[in-house]
């Protein structure tokens, strides 16, 4: 078994994987804190 | 009286041709329809998967997938080999999508990456098993629990695979509500299952949903290229519908385009399981290895839940964690019984749609980086 393969594959796959959605995750917190639901029913309100 | 006796001979030339592997692929073939049409398992995959397994083995008929020139033949080439009818699914998901759930609650994102936790046990263990590092690829991604996916990657790397993968990726993902539960509560205490979570839909702005397919596809892209067909399909899909002005777009993509594909990919499909190549016992071993990377991806989502629900002092129900998968939607459903069973008032729905949504995301990027490695290794398609 190629084990340098297979490690190689699992611990990029998962951490790359995990880090990838993590950085979404602070990438949603930043574009909710940007654009809040409030402000845009507020808005929709004023017009 | 000679020519009548000729064209007899060759009216009964498929009987005499017919082997016996053939014969019991057209049963497996029956079966498949069976199981689509009189138990409504899976009907829009399984009605043209089994029709295709009978056609495809017709001896004569020339309508198996590598039947040079045949009908099918021809749109496995043109869809399959080529990935265009995984990558084509990937629009109309995208566009069926809702990322509203996960884009309120964007912790539960992360359930999607603990889901795809089994791909790389299940790798290990083809490796341990002998397959090559294209074929264990190939079926370790069967644990993405993602159909168009599994067929994109192993079509790339290992092409004689594809029949028993595929068939596979969609046996589990329907089999989910089935494999699930006994994990779910083989893990967790009653007091877990429990814990309740706010119900009610947290609102997002229109603006969120629609920069988010943008963004996210941009820097998704950018981190894991060799995934950029399947995540640009996927929020290209997301952007048309949050978009909200190509109604026709959105139409076409969630009806149109996902019906025709799902159809002539399923009919494709069914036509490459053909006696020789598919009961063999590598087919064995790929159905074992998937049914392991399923439970697999359970097994860490769970493990991910209850540590979660320690972080935040138990403010997440542990069951949460088996949404991550990409079985859509299947596996929030799964949670949201699991939950009501242990406490009628808890309403996991639309937190496990989060997670499941975040599944999606987490299985291409998965894919992705596995494609991303294979090349980096140098590793190219098996010949």
């Amino acid at each position: 078994m190629d084990w340098s393969f297979g490690l190689t594959m699992t611990f990029a796959g998962m951490g790359i994987t995990f880090i990838t959605l993590y950085l979404l995750t602070l990438l949603i917190r930043l574009l909710n804190k940007l654009f809040p639901f409030k402000n845009e029913e507020e808005k929709k309100g004023k017009t | 009286m000679d020519a009548f006796i000729d064209a007899l001979n060759s009216l009964g030339q498929g009987f005499m041709n017919l082997t016996w592997e053939a014969a019991v692929m057209i049963l497996i073939g029956c079966v498949l329809l069976y199981l689509g049409i009189g138990r409504k398992i899976e009907p829009l995959l399984l009605v043209p998967i089994g029709f295709g397994v009978v056609l495809g083995n017709l001896p004569l008929a020339n309508l198996g997938a590598q039947d040079q020139g045949g009908i099918i033949n021809l749109l496995y080439n043109a869809g399959i080999l080529t990935e265009i009818f995984p990558v084509l699914l990937f629009l109309g998901l995208g566009a069926m999508i809702d990322f509203g759930p996960m884009l309120a609650n964007p912790v539960v994102l992360i359930f999607g990456a603990a889901g795809q936790f089994g791909i790389f046990i299940t790798l290990l263990l083809a490796l341990g098993l002998g397959f090559v590092e294209q074929e264990a690829v190939s079926i370790a991604v069967i644990g993405a629990c993602d159909g168009p996916t599994a067929i994109y990657v192993t079509s790339k790397f290992a092409r004689e695979l594809l029949p028993a993968v595929s068939i596979a990726a969609y046996s589990y993902m329907a089999l989910v509500p089935i494999i699930q539960p006994p994990i779910m509560r083989a893990m967790t205490s009653k007091k877990e299952r429990e814990t309740p979570m706010a119900a009610g839909e947290k609102q997002v702005s229109q603006r969120v949903k629609v920069l988010f397919p943008i963004i996210a596809g941009i820097a998704t892209i950018l981190i894991a290229p060799m995934g950029a067909p399947l995540m640009g399909m996927l929020m290209l899909g997301n952007l048309l519908k949050e978009s909200g002005v190509v109604g026709r777009l959105v139409d076409v993509s969630q009806n149109t385009i996902a019906n025709l594909v799902t159809l002539l990919l399923g009919l494709c499909i069914g036509a490459s399981m053909l006696g020789g190549n598919f009961l063999t016992w590598d087919t064995l071993l790929v159905f074992a290895l998937g049914f392991i990377a399923i439970s697999m991806d359970t097994v860490f989502g769970m493990l991910l839940g209850k540590l979660m629900r320690v972080l935040s002092k138990g403010k997440i129900n542990p069951l949460l964690g088996a949404a991550g998968t990409s079985a859509f939607p299947m596996s929030a459903r799964v949670v949201q019984k699991e939950g009501q069973r242990a406490n009628p008032r808890n309403f996991l729905l639309w937190h496990a749609i989060g997670a499941n949504t975040g599944g999606q995301i987490g299985s291409v990027m998965a894919a992705a980086v596995m494609l991303a490695v294979l090349s980096g290794l140098g590793i190219g398609p098996l010949s």
